[in-house]
């Protein structure tokens, strides 16, 4: 019997190992020739020759204040477009699954930011808030208040419109995952809550999202690396400034590398960013992984 | 459990402000693609022009570089979705009715490869690129956009290939067939529908994909995403026409989306069930 099950699994192992073979190669491969990038000079603008340097970007590192700034940027890009998901999410969720009459059409309505290009996104965005021809200037001018504030120009305002549009883009369909999950829990244990006298808030409050729990963290994992790979938004919005202000981690990367042309800096900042990665989401990921099957 | 009035009001509100909030941009952008550049910077801006025309549409339809860009992210993008198939749909089913434990490690690990932002492969890419030719080429990109699509792709196509029941396979099996041929001619049809979602949001993916179009294409094989940033010249974004080959590019995915948007949700809560 062993031996059967063995010999099956073979068969499968077989139709998985073409993508396992092909995705090494385009993976695993191109993260070790980073770090051993982050180990040399690599600068095409520079005479100095491609050579071995050690740990010496690494240092460089920890005494850039660009960095810790990016590191810090990242933080906030983080922490508060997905905490608004969440919560908004969760709030449209229960308030969708009613099923209220004129609201079915909210439920299509909802996936379209997730499926817009981002790029179109930080345009969207970029256009709604252009001083004077906006349509923040316009519901401004609905309400008698002639608002003609350049967002972008001020560090703190322009982070604060990567945070609206990263929260734009994410709470639909954080809110569309929620509902389906709310939408399996049994009506049974919302009658009897009802009967022990719970109200309606109250309800999903001490019994949905207990259940939920396990959903929401998955969501929120899932947020999380979305928020790390940011990158569309602030490029059209704002291109990291002003005075790097909307320049998170990934952002300085790429400036380092393709603008400035520091390759071996670049990387060194990524494989920093890869090793944030994989500390704080692998554990979550390999749970899913276990529990998905 | 029946709601009281001012809780269902309560449901409205959160609801109404929330659309709002969603549609406002959107519906900014497509009243500005229909306005002239004196309509778009007229004090105060309205949302519907006095005198609405279709010449952003017809300057952006007639820009030879924006429509090749355009055909570029179509090609790369049916190609992709070829590729992505073709590896994915074996491994996906593989993988959904494997036993051993070896399992958990390559699902996790499919699961960390789909999970790390592009950034972190750009560098080696780049440089490979410059290399072997693969700079400014579609099928360079096609390359790269299977890093993520494939382990995309297998991981929302094993809960469709689980949903198959395995008793219908195993009379094909007794019947003689290999496994190849359950999968081709069983397990495929049977899951047909979560297959084809699969392969339009393959699509979507490829078409919204920016940070590699951005870096490892100059002229030939850019992509409609990118060369929208052609009106965003220094002489001042030529917002108009932005707006039009925005509408123009969200096109196709929002069509798309529409088809699949029961499996939309489905495949993605499909990753997140526990």
């Amino acid at each position: 019997m062993k031996n059967i099950i063995r010999h099956r699994d073979s068969a499968y192992l077989a139709m998985v190992a073409p993508s396992a073979i092909l995705l090494v190669i385009i993976t695993i491969i191109p993260i070790l020739a980073t770090f051993y990038i982050s180990l040399h000079f690599f600068n095409p603008t520079s005479t100095r020759q491609f050579g071995w340097v050690g740990w010496e970007n690494y240092g460089y590192l920890l005494e850039d204040s660009r960095y810790l700034n990016s590191l810090r940027v990242m933080l906030w890009l983080i922490v508060i477009p997905v905490a608004l998901q969440i919560t908004l999410g969760m709030a449209l969720a229960i308030a969708l699954k009613e099923k209220l009459a004129g609201t079915s059409w909210m439920r299509v309505l909802f996936l379209l930011p997730a499926v817009i290009p981002p790029a179109v996104s930080g345009l969207v965005w970029k256009l709604f808030i252009v001083p004077g021809a906006g349509g923040v200037t316009y519901m401004g001018s609905l309400l008698g208040i002639d608002l003609q504030l350049d967002l972008l120009s001020s560090p703190n305002s322009a982070l604060f419109v990567i945070i609206v549009c990263s929260t734009w883009v994410g709470t639909p369909f954080v809110a569309l995952l929620f509902l389906s999950s709310l939408e399996t829990i049994s009506k049974d244990l919302y009658e009897a809550a009802h009967l022990d006298g719970a109200g309606w808030l109250q309800s999903h409050w001490s019994i949905s999202i207990p259940i939920m729990r396990p959903v929401i963290m998955t969501v929120m994992v899932f947020r999380i690396l979305e928020a790390l790979a940011i990158f569309p938004i602030i490029f059209i919005l704002t291109g990291g400034g002003p005075a790097g202000s909307t320049e998170p981690v990934n952002y300085y990367a790429y400036v380092s590398g393709f603008q400035y042309l520091k390759i071996d800096y670049a990387a060194t900042i990524i494989v920093s960013f890869f090793v944030i990665l994989m500390v704080f989401c692998a554990p979550f990921l390999i749970r899913i992984a276990r529990a998905a099957r | 459990m029946k709601l009281s009035p001012s809780e269902k009001l309560l449901c409205y509100i959160v609801m109404v402000a929330f659309t709002i909030i969603l549609i406002a941009p959107i519906a900014w952008l497509l009243s500005s693609s229909f306005k002239d550049q004196l309509g778009i910077f007229q004090s105060p801006p309205v949302l519907v022009t006095a005198n609405p025309t279709l010449d952003n549409f017809k300057e952006v339809l007639g820009d030879k570089q924006f429509i090749a860009a355009f055909w570029n992210s179509m090609i790369i993008g049916v190609s992709t979705v070829i590729i992505t198939m073709l590896f994915a749909t074996p491994a996906a089913y593989g993988l959904s009715r494997m036993r051993s434990k070896a399992k958990v490690g390559l699902l996790s690990w499919v699961l960390l490869v789909r999970a790390a932002p592009g950034m972190v492969y750009i560098v080696p890419y780049f440089i490979a690129f410059n290399q072997i030719g693969l700079m400014d080429t579609k099928s360079g990109l096609v390359l790269i956009n299977s890093v993520f699509t494939i382990p995309l792709a297998i991981w929302i196509m094993i809960a469709f290939f689980d949903a198959v029941p395995k008793e219908v396979e195993e009379a094909a099996h007794v019947d003689g067939a290999t496994r190849i041929q359950t999968l081709l001619r069983v397990a495929l049809p049977m899951a047909a529908p979560g297959v084809a979602s699969t392969a339009i949001l393959v699509f979507i993916f490829s078409w919204n994909e920016f940070l590699f179009a951005l870096t490892m294409t100059r002229i030939d094989a850019r992509t409609a995403a990118i060369a929208i940033l052609d009106y965003m010249a220094f002489e001042g974004t030529a917002w108009g026409k932005v707006a039009a080959a925005g509408i123009l590019i969200l096109l196709p995915v929002l069509i798309f989306s529409i088809f699949i948007r029961k499996y939309l949700v489905q495949s993605a809560a499909g990753a997140v069930k526990e």
